[in-house]
């Protein structure tokens, strides 16, 4: 069309109209960039609560946190770093990339994708609100067991509540995602074209849409028991208290896959940049997710083996079977690097980071896989070794790793190389101190979720020991938040493909990317359509077809 | 790392009952099995770091493997074969764990809020520790099955003897059976490891194995501990009894025979019910008289009737052993049970 625009000279704009803009928006980049800093803003919140908890137990005896005090710290911190932290964080990447990924203009719902944002802060801060009544926050743990989740105060009513609103938002994440990437691909990326990314997105967000509704129901026949008189949960009338751990174990299993997929789908993507070749076995990564998708639903009861009324020999062997596709993730993240030419940017460190840390949190799961064994270890420091080997080892390395990864795409800056590398050591060193000894303690039979533990047991020196990990781990995250503020001050030098062996669409557009995403899509021939661009620009030939 | 996975091996406890052994031995097979894998696959990785960087200059591409469906086959059967070792050995463990045999040592464990009481079905006795003071301490004969039926009288516990490898939930409604066979003379350390609330780091109690001889002494005594409490007989015709942090304010209450009694219970535990029943025993044949369970905090008056002159059982009906004590009518001789 013979229409020439005259483009508007660029000014700033006033504060006001630009808040409103960001309040307003529903470009599902900046409702991405809304979920980082909402993420991280909670990861701030519950990370304080992880000092707090590592400080009071650094010596037997009550220093800092009363029991009442401690309760609701632990409680607080598991259920933010999962539901207000974790969670979002993966969306947010989610958000910001699948469309760019696989061409499309914006999400499917761009106005249901803003809504699902801004519950989550209200969701979170409902949680967090419960702080300011009388009786505190809630403090039944983020598993939340009835029946001692029907005790308690006004703060487990806001629990619940704040529950309710993270799990209705990520429920309409969820179909957002799988709509648009079912219905929104540009053309010529067919479904075995589409980057590892999206393939983790999808399967997560099959993931959430199946099991997040079973979460509502808990929550709601929670509050009915609490305020309606109904006995759900409740045994001496008819009702049982294991109903509420099989529903919340029904969700709370493929949960941790919620929490963890995206993070391995992320280093898929991050490794084949960083060694100059494809992800080995692309198919094969792409059926292992759906089979640990499938089989996630299977496991719940592996949380239960300590309650004597579940099918033993069953849910192990599901259990144990789900190691056998996660072991073909590794394989392939190995034949990806091999002969490879690695060149070590931040993010790659993150993400062989992320493979060191989470094989020992994949392989310390396997004796509580054994119910004998998991009679020994379950519901003891074992357990919280296990889930933070697998959700800070695994899946904040592989958040670090996309963070770094992205933002030159995100704000056209890149994050401080040399400090990148300082916060991965430190970072690296003070997760090991304080998470491996936790195994040990395990062993030594100190329980989770005590506020306080005898001197005479032999606990003390390892939780000394962790406590000083932890504070190593708090200094790594101030040299993250450094790097981000001071690299938001330097100039926009980031290229479009900013890392110069990329694969995915976004590294076609500009950093960052236009409002509309794309100025001129490249056409998709294979799985790497960037690179095709590069060898094109040389001369060479891409891949024809899908890999 | 190697000096991380040494210290795990010699870190376990020395097992204190045959099941424990056998769980023992599952876990150094299991860790033989894992070191192999952790090894493996931290080396691959270790190598391709050290092998592959790029070096300067070098701007090719590593070579364009896509990886064939024979390999992911493969890959796959690694893991299959691994797992297909290892869970046999597990349901073995598991088989051996989970048998109850025929035992003469049946115990009744009760969990509540928090604090655990133990009675000893065949010998009659109750012990019975009191939250926030002290621990409940249990004496068990060695090398005997003994038969433990668990339950709680309120939310979720966990009954956890790290030595003995072992940890059963105390539920509310869903009671579970389990047997221990110690094997180790000694005294261990047990405590509740399902979070219950505020006073769950505290909820602890002490399994002493010993000898037969030694256990028989020890139910003896503790049998005459029963018998031998007594207390003052109150000057009127009422009693006020006081629940606080689920235990009564006294274990023994004496009054004049031939009366009603008017019975004040003040009920300290905010949102949690108790209420006050006099049984025969502390088998609990025949209720006497029950007041009505009503949450704390609040304070009720109810009438006892006349009872026979004797020794009674009193309890809360929610709490059971854990919030009991004497109810003595008159002056009975010593010993002498209530009809």
């Amino acid at each position: 069309m013979a229409i020439t625009e005259a483009r508007p000279v660029a000014r700033p704009e006033p504060f006001g109209r630009r808040l409103l803009s960001w309040l307003t928006t529903t470009d599902h980049k900046r409702i991405g960039i809304l979920y980082i800093i909402n993420s991280l803003a909670f990861f701030v919140i519950a990370g304080i609560f992880a000092l707090l908890m590592r400080t009071e137990l650094a010596r037997p005896g009550q220093q800092l946190l009363s029991p009442r005090a401690y309760d609701q710290v632990f409680t607080e911190h598991g259920t933010l770093m999962i539901f207000l932290f974790i969670f979002p964080m993966l969306a947010a990447f989610g958000n910001y990339l699948v469309p760019l990924q696989i061409g499309a203009l914006d999400m499917a719902f761009p106005r249901i994708n803003a809504l699902s944002f801004w519950l989550l802060p209200v969701g979170g801060l409902t949680v967090l609100s419960g702080f300011l009544v009388k009786g505190g926050a809630g403090a039944s743990g983020w598993t939340a067991f009835a029946p001692l989740s029907v005790q308690g105060g006004a703060g487990m009513d806001l629990w619940i509540l704040g529950i309710v609103i993270v799990g209705v938002s990520s429920i309409l994440g969820a179909i957002n995602f799988i709509v648009t990437i079912l219905r929104m691909r540009a053309p010529g990326m067919t479904m075995f074209r589409m980057p590892i990314f999206c393939w983790g997105v999808l399967t997560t967000s099959l993931l959430v849409a199946l099991a997040a509704p079973v979460l509502t129901a808990a929550m709601v026949m929670l509050f009915a028991d609490r305020h309606l008189g109904t006995v759900f949960f409740d045994a001496s009338r008819g009702g049982s208290p294991l109903l509420y751990q099989n529903t919340f174990w029904f969700f709370g299993h493929p949960e941790v896959y919620i929490l963890i997929l995206t993070a391995w789908a992320i280093v898929s993507e991050i490794l084949p940049v960083f060694s100059g070749k494809p992800l080995f076995g692309y198919r094969g990564v792409v059926l292992a997710f759906l089979m640990i998708a499938t089989l996630s639903f299977t496991v719940w009861a592996h949380h239960m083996f300590v309650t004597g009324a579940v099918e033993l020999p069953f849910f192990s062997a599901t259990t144990e079977m789900i190691s056998i596709p996660t072991g073909v993730l590794f394989f392939n993240w190995l034949a990806t690097l091999w002969k490879g030419k690695l060149r070590f940017e931040p993010p790659m460190m993150f993400a062989l980071g992320f493979i060191g840390l989470f094989l020992v949190g994949g392989i310390d799961g396997v004796w509580q896989a054994a119910p004998a064994m998991d009679f020994a270890l379950h519901d003891t420091y074992w357990v919280v070794a296990h889930i933070h080997y697998v959700l800070f080892g695994g899946t904040v390395f592989g958040i670090m790793a996309g963070l770094f990864f992205w933002f030159p795409k995100i704000t056209g800056r890149y994050l401080s190389r040399k400090l990148g590398i300082w916060q991965f050591w430190v970072q690296f060193v003070g997760f090991n101190l304080t998470f491996f000894p936790m195994h040990i303690l395990g062993l030594r039979g100190m329980p989770r979720r005590v506020a306080d533990y005898a001197a005479n047991r032999g606990w003390t020196g390892l939780n000394t020991l962790e406590t000083v990990g932890a504070y190593i781990i708090a200094i790594s995250m101030v040299l993250f938040f450094v790097n981000v503020f001071v690299s938001l001050r330097k100039p926009r030098e980031a290229p479009d493909d900013a890392w110069g062996t990329s694969n995915s669409l976004e590294w076609a557009t500009s950093s960052p990317p236009p409002p509309h995403n794309f100025d001129r899509l490249p056409e998709v021939h294979s799985l790497r359509p960037v690179r095709d661009l590069r060898l094109a620009a040389q001369g060479l030939a891409g891949e024809e077809g899908s890999s | 790392m190697a000096v991380a996975g040494a210290c795990l091996a010699g870190c376990t406890q020395q097992p204190a009952t045959e099941q424990a052994q056998e769980t023992h031995r599952l876990f150094y097979i299991t860790l033989a099995l894992a070191t192999l894998v952790f090894v493996g696959v931290e080396g691959a990785l270790l190598w391709a770091i050290v092998r592959y960087r790029r070096r300067r200059a070098d701007e090719d591409e590593g070579p364009q493997w896509h990886g064939t469906n024979r390999m992911i086959l493969l890959f796959f059967l690694i893991g299959t074969v691994i797992v297909a070792t290892l869970y046999p050995f597990g349901e073995i463990t598991l088989a051996r764990v989970e048998q109850n045999p025929q035992s003469p040592e049946v115990i009744d464990i009760t969990g509540s809020q928090w604090q655990w009481s133990a009675f000893y079905e065949n010998e009659g006795v109750v012990v019975s520790g009191k939250s926030f003071v002290r621990p409940l301490v249990m004496e068990v004969p060695v090398d005997e099955p003994i038969h433990i039926h668990i339950v709680s009288n309120d939310v979720m516990h966990e009954f956890f003897v790290p030595a003995f490898y072992f940890m059963r939930n105390a539920m509310p409604g869903h009671p579970n059976d389990f047997t221990w066979t110690p094997n180790r003379l000694g005294t261990f350390q047990g405590q509740c490891a399902e979070y219950c609330g505020l006073g769950h780091y505290q909820m602890r109690f002490v399994v002493r194995v010993v000898t037969p001889t030694d256990f028989m002494a020890w139910v003896k005594q503790e049998r005459k501990a029963a018998l031998s409490i007594n207390c003052p007989q109150t000057s009127g015709a009422s009693v006020h009894i006081t629940a606080h942090n689920i235990s009564w304010d006294t274990n023994c209450i004496h009054v004049p025979a031939g009366t009603q009694i008017a019975l004040t219970i003040t009920n300290d535990d905010g949102g949690i019910d108790h209420n006050f029943a006099i049984w025969n025993g502390i088998d609990t044949a025949h209720q006497f008289f029950a007041s009505g369970k009503f949450p704390g905090v609040a304070t009720r008056t109810e009438t006892i009737p006349t009872l026979q002159p004797g020794r009674y059982y009193f309890q809360c009906n929610v709490h059971g052993p854990a919030m009991s004590g004497v109810f003595i009518v008159g002056n009975p001789p010593s010993g002498q049970k209530g009809s």
